[in-house]
């Protein structure tokens, strides 16, 4: 065992020749808390905060479970004055030419590289992770991350003209949290010219210290600040003025299942065996284990599944040098899950690895898939072309081939599905905290009167309303979906009327089964549409450009109808028509490799479509609001189903009778009806991959709560109309990166 | 060497289906380098038991009678007496695994160790070292007048442009190069070596023994090495049946080490006998 190393002597361990304790000392982070005699507080504004009368929480080894020092519980006026030296630092932070903040970066980066041994061993001592792992890797490559957001900062005038920094950034760290992680979100904030506000778990002191670093930087103070509470003062800190965006950071490497092909099973298992039964763990701050412990809590966690697994008939084999106390908790090799089984579905908690067989590729595809997570994967294979076939399949954000875990702060890191769908690192983690030129800040204010419940639940009922003087000829009736119109499951019909009042036509009411079936046709065009190339992409798209320039007459006299000037109308269909053949050109440039050093091989970010992406259209500008959202989704391989304009759809029923003949069935699916509700059944949707909202402030809040449902991503305007007719919001860089993934496919080479 | 290699059927397969991860074992290798690391103690022990594998090697143009006594000398008194009396040790007999020599000088070696009264064995390079591209007539004689001498062990350079047309030959021991090349014996070259032993193993219960050489100079090598064995192969292989380290320089070091475990003293140059 690791950890009973009783005194051995020099001549029996020649004899048995074993491994014996490396301990780091953590003199350091022990007289690192001294300097706050073992009281932490909040930092604040380049200060360590230490306001009275809080309730404290101990920090404690959990390893050892010694009291390591106490840290204060925020209150919500903490949170407030976090976020008002945040604001404070903003306005000048944000003002800065990117160089000096480049500088900044650089020299917290070397503050960092100063005081390393103290970062590492604090980091151990308090999490009980390996201090090789947190030495070797996390803290060189949180430097690295400052360094090369430096970079990005350096170059921020001429790479990101057109973008501006969002303002305070909320940052809420789970309680299983890593240093690094926190890392990847902080320096693309700060680089951009953000400010930040980290709510840490109680406990934790390793952020403080980051903050004591920066804040001992001296320039700056309120740039970072740390407040220690738990995530449930995370509404308060999202409801503070100022804070633009709140994002969560997640824990550290969980458990892994392992899907291993029939016909190698027994070798690999063999040979996994044989790896596991080397590891070594215990105290993480001793240099030579594996791995530490991560508390009482994850020891229970991992036991009670091994124990569900076992109980429902699984094999268990444990092996590996570690203490039999908790929290230790051996490596764990589950095999033999019936598919069925509770802990198939469950996640798999550290240290536990759950292996199962597939028979073909095909179907480890499926298998990998069919799970709510889209974090990372790795592909092992001798085949390259097989792997590279799996790569591109994994519905994740990162895939390694033939490798595993490797990480650089140029290549972004992301997720899909419930491991969410912000990125970090890169160009594309600088977006995250970037918005256009021009485009309004974030109201802190939720609407308290919106019913979540019943917001959008009924469909006002529709009569006939006198006379039609409708469009000649008629225009077309139904719901356009699965490349056909169709008559509405609920057989009515709703009027809409022109500019003087008077009816324009009956369009068919849409409900609940309609988006189902539309969505659903939208998912089986899905994999035809992804797999055809960008130039069969691009022509389709010009051939619908080109179908709309012969329908010029209607749809302009359509919008003329609606009050729009003739002239107007036809530079409406005119731009639309342009609309269709830039992002029909856009299509074929997607993506691009990036060369990363210590890495032999390329690392390709690939730029995939979000799936089935439901859009509801502005009431401003009907056909080119449609023509523009349209044609950036399909562009990136996106299959959509649209709600078009509530007051005007005319037009984009118009040009589904093109979409009829030139497009393949379900690939846009264009459902008429009440908006509200229309938006409620596609936010409620577990099975729409992505969501753009155009309407109301209203409309908007429930839509990004309804959708937290499957953490699909949305884009809503909240109620703010956008000039749809200018290049920047209606065809500007934002839609194209709305309207796909990154995904980053590590490469390695070497023979 | 007591275990043989009995062969086994030529199955020119395994070698075909090999495949190498090339960035997984370089890391593999830094891995094994950084998180095994032995202190104090451990440290200690770990080095005396690296003596026990060394395979005390002299090949030089300009070796005489007298330099090839001295290292048997030293190959039968390793370490000093005192330092391996504060560490209770002495009486573990302990001595370095071989002396190797070129064939010429085997007899000199026999002698000296006799003298010594050891029993160390005398392993010998033979076959044309260190290129191999000598007749094989030849080679072989040059095997038969080494054994003739007295050499037990001899260290074949096998002939690569055989290896090279995919024409392989067995061995009960396999080493990393002659030592005489640019490049000797490396970490991620070891892994693969190490892994197609364990196969072997596995696939026919035979024992291949593993022999890193060249380069390996110092005592923190030296312990780099036995972890890596030890992760491998396991605490099985880690004996001179199996494992063997061709060293020159790298006893010196490991006593300096054991000097400055036992004095607390860095040792001077004069303060340890050479070799």
């Amino acid at each position: 065992m690791a950890a009973t190393h009783a005194q051995r002597s020099t001549r029996e361990i020649f004899t048995t020749l074993e491994y014996g304790p490396v301990p780091e000392s953590h003199a350091c982070a022990l007289a690192w808390l001294d300097t706050q005699d073992r009281h932490l507080g909040h930092y604040v504004n380049g200060k360590w905060l230490k306001p009275e009368r809080r309730n404290s929480v101990p920090c404690r080894d959990p390893i050892t479970g010694e009291n390591l020092a106490s840290c204060p519980q925020a209150q919500a006026e903490d949170v407030a004055a976090a976020v008002e030296a945040a604001r404070t630092a903003w306005e000048n932070w944000s003002g800065l030419p990117g160089a000096s903040r480049a500088q900044y970066l650089t020299r917290l980066a070397k503050m960092i590289q100063k005081h390393q041994r103290l970062l590492w061993t604090l980091e151990s001592l308090v999490t009980g992770r390996a201090v090789r792992e947190v030495r070797d890797r996390d803290i060189p490559l949180a430097q690295q991350l400052l360094q090369c957001h430096a970079v990005q900062a350096y170059t921020q005038e001429e790479t990101l003209a057109g973008w501006e920094p969002m303002g305070v950034i909320g940052l809420i760290l789970s309680p299983t949290f890593s240093f690094l992680e926190m890392m990847w979100r902080i320096c693309p904030a700060l680089a951009v010219g953000c400010t930040v506000v980290v709510l840490v778990p109680p406990g934790s002191p390793t952020p403080l210290l980051l903050a004591q670093l920066a804040g001992e930087l001296g320039s700056f103070p309120g740039i970072l600040n740390m407040i220690n509470g738990p995530a449930s003062l995370g509404p308060i800190l999202a409801s503070q003025p100022g804070v633009q965006k709140v994002t969560f950071c997640g824990a550290v490497e969980g458990g892994l299942r392992l899907l291993i092909q029939e016909s190698v099973w027994d070798e690999t298992m063999r040979r996994l065996r044989e790896r596991m039964a080397r590891l070594r763990g215990g105290r993480g701050l001793d240099g030579a284990v594996d791995m530490g412990a991560r508390g009482a809590a994850a020891h229970d966690l991992a036991q009670r599944y091994v124990r569900e697994a076992q109980s429902q008939g699984a094999q268990v084999f444990q092996a590996g040098d570690v203490p039999s106390v908790s929290p230790f908790f051996p490596p764990t090799l589950v095999s033999d899950l019936p598919p069925a089984s509770p802990c198939t579905q469950a996640e798999v908690p550290w240290p536990v690895v759950v292996a199962s067989p597939f028979r073909t590729a095909k179907e480890a595809l499926a298998v990998a898939n069919g799970t709510p997570r889209g974090g990372s994967a790795s592909v092992w294979s001798e085949r390259p072309g097989q792997a590279l076939e799996l790569g591109y399949g994994l519905r994740v954000g990162t895939v390694w081939i033939n490798a595993h875990g490797l990480r650089h702060p140029e290549v972004p890191i992301g997720g899909c599905k419930e491991s969410g769908s912000s990125w970090h690192g890169g160009p594309d983690g600088l977006y995250e905290y970037l918005r256009p030129s021009g485009t309004p800040a974030r109201l802190p204010s939720l609407s308290e009167n919106l019913n979540y419940d019943t917001f959008g639940l009924a469909v006002p009922l529709t009569l006939p309303s006198g006379p039609e003087i409708g469009p000649s000829p008629a225009a077309p009736y139904g719901l356009f979906i699965g490349g056909r119109f169709q008559a509405p499951g609920a057989r009515s019909s709703r009027c809409i009327q022109d500019s003087k009042g008077n009816l324009h036509a009956y369009v068919a009411e849409g409900g609940a089964k309609d988006i189902r079936g539309a969505v659903e046709a939208a998912h089986q065009a899905a994999p035809g549409w992804v797999t055809r190339p960008p130039g069969a992409r691009a022509s389709l798209l010009w051939a619908l450009a080109s179908a709309l320039e012969r329908r010029e007459p209607a749809l302009a006299s359509a919008l003329e109808r609606h009050g729009v000037e003739l002239k107007t109308a036809k530079v409406e269909v005119e731009l639309s028509v342009r609309r269709l053949r830039a992002w029909g050109a856009r299509a074929q440039a997607q993506g691009h490799v990036l060369q990363v050093a210590e890495l032999r091989g390329p690392v390709l970010r690939l730029r995939e479509p979000l799936g089935v992406l439901a859009i509801v259209c502005p009431d401003e500008w009907p056909l080119l609001a449609f023509a523009s959202l349209l044609a950036a989704a399909l562009a990136h391989g996106n299959t959509v189903v649209l709600v078009p304009s509530g007051v005007c759809p005319i037009p984009a029923l118009e040009v589904c009778q093109d979409m009829a003949t030139l497009l393949p069935a379900g690939l846009v699916n264009v459902v008429t009806g009440d908006r509200d509700h229309l938006t409620r059944c596609l936010a409620l949707h577990q099975d729409v991959q992505a969501l753009w909202y155009f309407g109301s402030a209203q409309g908007s809040q429930f839509v990004e709560w309804a959708s937290a449902g499957n953490l699909k991503p949305v884009w809503v305007n909240r109620g703010h109309p956008r000039a749809w007719d200018q290049e920047a919001q209606g065809a500007g860089p934002e839609l194209g990166l709305r309207a796909a993934r990154t995904k980053a496919l590590w490469l390695p080479m070497g023979d | 060497m007591s275990a043989r290699n009995l062969g086994t059927e030529l199955d020119l397969s395994w070698i075909s289906k090999i495949q190498v991860n090339q960035p997984a074992v370089l890391r593999r290798a830094e891995q094994i380098q950084a998180r095994r690391v032995v202190k104090k103690e451990w440290q200690a022990a770990w080095l005396l038991k690296a003596v026990t594998f060394i395979d005390l090697t002299t090949l030089s143009g300009d070796d005489t009678s007298s330099n090839v006594q001295r290292l048997c000398y030293k190959a039968k008194y390793p370490i000093r007496e005192d330092l391996l009396k504060a560490l209770n040790v002495h009486d573990k007999g302990l001595t370095t695994a071989a002396v190797c020599v070129y064939p010429a000088r085997v007899c000199d070696a026999v002698k000296a160790l006799k003298a010594a009264g050891s029993t160390i064995p005398v392993a010998s390079v033979a076959t044309g070292f260190p290129a191999g591209q000598t007749h094989l007539k030849t080679r072989l004689e040059e095997i038969r007048l080494a054994v003739e001498d007295g050499a037990t062990e001899i260290d074949v350079v096998i002939n690569r442009t055989l290896v090279l047309t995919g024409q392989w030959e067995g061995s009960d021991f396999i080493k990393t190069s002659t030592g005489k090349e640019t490049v000797n014996a490396t970490f991620p070259v070891a892994i693969v070596m190490l892994r197609a032993i364990r196969d072997f193993f596995w696939k026919t219960g035979n024992k291949i023994g593993f022999k890193p050489a060249g380069g390996i100079r110092s005592a923190k090598d030296s312990l780099a090495w036995l972890s890596l064995i030890k992760e491998e192969l396991g605490d099985e292989w880690l004996t001179p049946e199996l494992f063997r380290i061709g060293a020159s320089t790298l006893l010196s070091d490991i006593e300096r080490q054991i000097y400055h475990h036992v004095t607390g003293r860095y040792a001077a140059y004069h303060d340890l006998p050479m070799s």
